[in-house]
């Protein structure tokens, strides 16, 4: 990690009576001590990155308490992790982004909740769903169902998130299952507080270690004893379960005065229900509603009776489940026919199938439930007209903007390393026509956007080559493949690059070489050179590839645009039949400037001589067509309004955040631009020598310029 | 409302921050929290970061309940997680087309919202990338806002951040301070600036900036478009030439016209300005529109186009007196600070040729572009114009203007300009409006290379395939529409 988490490991330290003012995932970490766990491990991603820095920069914490901390090559590893509390009474806990990461651990998280756990085993899954989510919108759900583990969605205050941590521990070992504890975007980023409790150091750790392995075959994933964990899940643990979770009271009963409706809600979205009844005047700022409300803080397994109990004696509740399919509303409908009972169930139908609930839609389900419902005593006339008056302007405001406000989607950073590359495949493909890109996942997908707007497939983390298997063989020129360094060891290198050597494939991979996964926040890497206790890794992504076989190899520094357009173009022509990799190296520029920064900072505070470097443009030279910016994108490569009367469209500006990459100079060169562009070095604490040329240029410059406004 | 409900009418309030990454919205939303926390109030904050960093717009969601914890004594109020439509206390935005998007989300109510918005613009993607102008109309967002929002703080918050030596987020605390939105006092907001303990005097300067603001109101906000660096050229003309516009054309032209006739003396010689008025003349009697809209419009391009880049202008441009100052405002070099200047230029065949006499160009182009060799022969220079031999060498190119009559370039342009205009004059004996987008034709003619070829490729087409065609039928019915779409297409795609 380049940024440090000195400041938030303060937290982890905090003692019984004190109270924790901070960040939802980070609560989630602190809990993870108080539970006294063994080993935690994960993959880093949006929205849990937070839970793995903080702990990667902990290590004096971990070690006094004997926690082993594992920063995984990716979610299948970190799953597999979670194998130590198999036999041992070992607590663990691993962390991912869901539902991609969920995707890439199945295979262990089938393997572990068949054999069952003896330590708890907990899996804090950031679902990354909705606004500000990056990946494709699937509900982790369906994986608790299938493999028969327990889904968690505590309502999201700090409190209680801690709360379920510690509770989800005991849920696993009562019922020997592994358990995921659900925490959307905003609940991990909430910023809150808790009243902590002591950590605890692990009962078998690093300090306390074990004496005799266990062998134990009813453990092992393969027949007879499969058949036998089956059922075991089915007759002993889910039984165990539903019994943990009824008498710890998991779930929670808000009682209200209104009795023929009621509300049931995932424990997540309590309080976007709880305000929406507000806004409706049905409810209080402390959550005392009209409606009574069944909040599921565990949302698999549900339990039948306690949702049978809720319903009896209603005409219809409110079910609100975000995301499809509707899991949660098809067994509640299940469950009240066995009962046979009459009570509607309301969800899907008042509700979007599809898309995230924020305070808005809720709201707009509560309101149409209310309309449709008509509960006892309550004026539903009222109702309807403050939904109608909160949403009123809304519809003003789209009338007097006439169109949509412009998107603003995020973007590769200003000086990214990665841009100039397909600055010059947009250069190639002057020349050669569209070329199909394999895109995969990392900073580098910002291509799909504007202004590159290339890449034809996205098909998950580290599998852009992989998935250019089949169409590459389709087209008469060959195809490009993308892979970041971060895709290339999640396990590019093995699903694309071997695979494709092994098969023989002719085929042209780019591989981002920036050091870091820099989409998740410039976590270590092993290509990195340096783990995240700073011990030297001695790895490297050309060795690694020379290892698998790839004999075309070339490396090219990014900025260098006309130097890659070269070696695409001999990769794209060359009569080599295999599969030729350029790694386009350049380090993440977020990484760098937090690195140089200070030290600039440091040298002219010193009144040592420092060059800055930026680009400018020639307002009077730019003509105002912007194909700097189709072929940049760059954030600090604007635009402004023109000061020439005769030509009035907006002319290209550089701003002040410009840090001096280069990349516009070599797009001006290598796409035969425009000639409006320089480079500014200025000359900070300059030198005699500095101050003497510059006064002896400036004189002799002066008598040799064209005088401004000077007739011919 | 029921009677078991009475005395708990209150009411978290409701921050949105809209920022843009790097802008420090993290730190603003920590500061909110810091500041209501240390007075006791339940506060909550949670954000979309995501990979807000990478420039995309990011938000921040602050809940403030306004009675202290001791108060409420051991009462939880419940705060939620995403703002909603109506029920935003406060609305900050550090940008003004995101205080746009917080209207369109409904963010901004007449009962309730405080709305401050910053009213510089930072441009997105599709707005810059046109190829003509892809602004959006700013100007609507203000009159929603003052429509829509209680109470509107509408300034360039980045110029204050930028004139106190602090960034965005202070000046914006200073005016949610400054606002009276919040139940929190000046000195708790400082205090928790100073707590921060990170360029605190800097910070504190573009907080008290920001709270004058706030404090003294915005009557007129306007959009704050950012600043040009206009050269300080003293219009050139000479007497003969000024009398004769000013005779023969309305006021309200002189201007425009002072303005082409001194960049022709400037880009070639007095002869060229009066060619321009000569040609301008062929159109007077044609324009009969009382606001002499074609006549503006048609000066405007045809000064444009006359005084097209080559590389003469382009090097004269670069060795002017003038530029190294602008240069220096627009990189920020502080007095004192020696500045080094590098220019990237490329000429090739097409550059060459059109300095060249239409006898060698003309043959030699056709055959690059039949072989494809066009770009084939550019020579990527990097000129180091701040020491002398680099510009002697551009001031030497530069010099040649009085060859340019001899090129190739210089003729076929003349030849092309003389067509259009006839086109234009032609047009409006049929239809002003219809001449108007005829004129505008010219408006494609920029860039250079590939962009300069591909606009006057568009050019060429629209005048061949909608224009051509109908001054030879003398039917101008809905051309004007058809060349007026063909350009706003050609202009949106680049």
């Amino acid at each position: 990690m380049e940024r440090s988490f000195k400041k938030e490991v303060e937290l982890l330290r905090l003692g019984a009576n004190s109270t924790f003012h901070g960040e939802g995932i980070l609560a989630v970490t602190k809990a993870l001590l108080q539970s006294g766990v063994s080993y935690v491990g994960g993959y880093q991603g949006a929205p849990i990155s937070h839970l793995m820095d903080v702990l990667a920069d902990a290590q004096d914490i971990l070690d006094d308490l004997g926690v082993h901390f594992e920063a995984c090559a990716n979610e299948a590893g970190a799953a597999a992790l979670l194998g130590a509390s198999i036999n041992y009474p070992l607590r663990g806990a691993v962390t991912w982004k869901s539902v991609v990461g969920t995707n890439v651990a199945s295979d262990a998280l089938s393997n572990l909740s068949s054999a069952g756990v003896k330590g708890g085993a907990l899996i804090i899954i950031g679902e990354d769903y909705g606004e500000g989510a990056s990946i494709i919108q699937e509900r982790s759900h369906a994986f608790a169902m299938k493999s028969q583990m327990w889904l968690l969605d505590p309502r999201p205050e700090l409190t209680t998130i801690v709360n379920m941590v510690e509770q989800g521990f005991e849920l696993s070992e009562a019922s020997n299952t592994p358990v995921m504890l659900e925490l959307r975007i905003r609940a991990c980023h909430v910023w809150g507080q808790f009243q902590c409790q002591t950590n605890r150091a692990p009962e078998f750790s690093r300090k306390q270690v074990l004496e005799t392995p266990e062998f134990d075959f009813e453990r092992i994933c393969m027949p007879p004893s499969t058949y036998a964990q089956e059922k075991h899940k089915i007759e002993v643990r889910l039984p165990a379960a539903l019994e943990f979770i009824r008498h710890r009271e998991l779930n929670e009963v808000f009682e209200g005065d209104c009795k023929d409706v009621g509300i049931v809600v995932q424990g997540g979205h309590y309080n976007a229900v709880a305000r929406g009844l507000a806004q409706l005047g049905l409810a209080d700022a402390f959550g005392q509603a009209r409606l009574p409300i069944y909040v599921l803080n565990v949302t698999y397994p549900l339990v039948a009776d306690e949702f049978t109990n809720f319903c009896r004696d209603k005409k219809a509740v409110l079910m609100v489940e975000e995301g499809q399919p509707d899991f949660i509303e098809q067994a509640a409908n299940v469950f009240l026919r066995k009962a046979d009972l009459e009570c509607r169930v309301y969800g899907k139908d008042v509700l979007p199938m599809a898309g995230e609930y924020t305070a808005e839609v809720v709201q707009a389900g509560l309101a149409e439930f209310i309309a449709a419902t008509r509960p006892e005593g309550i004026d539903t006339a009222a109702v309807a007209e403050r939904h109608q008056a909160l949403n009123a302007h809304k519809t003003r405001a789209g009338e007097i903007l006439g169109q949509p406000v412009p998107v603003r989607p995020p973007g590769f950073c200003v000086g990214c390393p990665e841009r100039p590359v397909f600055s010059a495949m947009k250069i190639l493909e002057k020349e050669t026509g569209p070329l199909h890109l394999s895109s995969d996942i990392g900073c580098h997908t910002f291509s799909t956007l504007p202004p590159f707007n290339m890449g034809n497939t996205v098909l998950g983390y580290g599998l852009g080559l992989a998935a250019s298997g089949g169409v590459a063989p389709a087209f008469g020129k060959r195809v490009i493949s993308a892979m970041g360094d971060g895709g290339f060891w999640h396990n590019g290198l093995t699903s694309g690059i071997a695979n494709a050597v092994f098969n023989r494939d002719d085929s042209v991979l780019l591989i981002f070489q920036n050091g870091y996964t820099s989409a998740t926040g410039a976590q270590f890497i092993p290509s990195t050179g340096r783990n995240a206790r700073q011990e030297p890794s001695g790895m490297d992504i050309k060795s690694a590839l020379k290892g698998v076989g790839v004999k075309w190899l070339r490396q090219v520094r990014t900025y260098d645009v006309a130097a890659m357009v070269r070696t695409l173009r001999e990769a794209m022509t060359t009569n080599d039949p295999g599969l030729k990799v350029i790694v386009a190296d350049g380090e993440c520029m977020l990484a760098l400037q937090r690195r140089k920064k200070p030290a600039d900072g440091a040298r002219l505070a010193a009144g040592q001589r420092l060059v800055r470097e930026r680009f400018g443009i020639d307002d009077t030279v730019c003509t105002g067509d912007h194909s700097c910016v189709r072929f940049s994108g760059c954030p600090s490569l604007t635009i402004k309004p023109s000061s020439d009367p005769l030509r009035p469209d907006p002319v290209a500006s550089i701003d002040n955040g410009c840090v001096g990459c280069g990349l516009c100079g070599e797009v001006a060169h290598a796409a035969i631009l425009c000639p409006s562009f320089y480079r500014a070095e200025i000359v900070q604490n300059p030198n005699l020598w500095d101050q003497l040329l510059a006064a002896l240029r400036g004189r002799l410059i002066g008598w040799l310029a064209r005088p401004d406004g000077a007739a011919a | 409302m029921n009677g078991a409900m009475k005395g708990r009418a209150e009411r978290p309030l409701s921050i949105q921050v809209a920022a843009l990454g790097g802008e420090g919205g993290g730190v603003l939303a920590d500061w909110l929290v810091t500041a209501a926390e240390s007075l006791g109030f339940p506060v909550q904050r949670t954000a979309i970061p995501g990979v807000a960093q990478r420039t995309g717009a990011t938000t921040y969601y602050i809940e403030i309940f306004p009675t202290t914890r001791s108060e409420l004594a051991g009462r939880e109020p419940i705060l939620t997680l995403t703002p909603s439509p109506g029920g935003i206390d406060l609305m900050v935005a550090s940008e003004l087309m995101e205080a746009g998007r917080a209207l369109q989300n409904g963010f901004i109510s007449p009962d309730r919202t405080t709305l401050i918005a910053s009213t510089h613009r930072v441009y997105s993607v599709s707005e810059k990338s046109a190829l003509g102008d892809g602004r959006f109309e700013a100007e609507s967002v203000l009159e929603a806002a003052q429509v829509l929002a209680r109470q509107t703080i509408l300034d360039n918050f980045a110029v204050l951040a930028q004139e106190s030596g602090s960034i965005i987020n202070a000046v914006l605390l200073g005016a949610i301070a400054g606002s009276g939105t919040l139940p929190i006092p000046r000195q708790t907001f400082e205090a928790a600036i100073e707590e921060t303990g990170i360029a605190v005097a800097a910070n504190l300067s573009g907080f008290a900036a920001g709270f004058e603001v706030a404090q003294a109101g915005t009557p007129e906000p306007r959009v704050a478009e950012p600043a040009t660096t206009r050269p300080t050229t003293p219009r050139t003309t000479t007497p003969t030439v000024e009398k004769r516009f000013r005779q023969n054309y309305p006021t309200e032209l002189h201007d425009l016209l002072g303005e082409a006739v001194g960049r022709l003396i400037d880009y070639q010689d007095v002869a060229y300005a009066a060619r321009f008025l000569d040609r301008l003349d062929t159109l007077r009697a044609a324009d009969q529109g009382e606001d002499r809209t074609l006549t503006r419009s048609t000066a405007r391009h045809l000064a444009a186009w006359m005084a097209y880049e080559d590389i003469i202008r382009v090097a004269d441009l670069k060795t002017r007196a003038d530029r190294l100052r602008r240069v220096r405002h627009e990189v920020q070099a502080r007095p004192g600070e020696p500045l080094r200047i590098v220019d990237y230029l490329k000429p090739g065949l097409e550059e060459l040729c059109s300095l060249m006499p239409g006898a060698i160009a003309r043959p030699l182009l056709a055959w690059a572009e039949r072989s494809g060799k066009l770009e084939a022969f550019n020579i990527g220079l990097h000129i180091p114009t701040s020491s002398v031999s680099g510009f002697l060498l551009l001031r030497l190119l530069g010099g040649l203007r009085w060859w340019r009559p001899r090129s190739h370039r210089f003729r076929d342009e003349q030849r092309r300009i003389d067509d259009w205009l006839a086109a234009v004059v032609q047009a409006a004996s049929l239809d002003t409006e219809f001449a108007l987008q005829v004129a505008e034709t010219a408006r494609l003619r920029k860039g250079y290379g590939e962009t300069y070829r591909r606009g006057r490729r568009n050019f060429d087409s629209i005048i061949e395939t909608l224009v051509a065609p109908r001054l030879a039928a003398g039917d101008s019915s809905g051309a004007a529409i058809a060349v007026e779409s063909a350009i706003a297409e050609a202009l949106a795609t680049g």
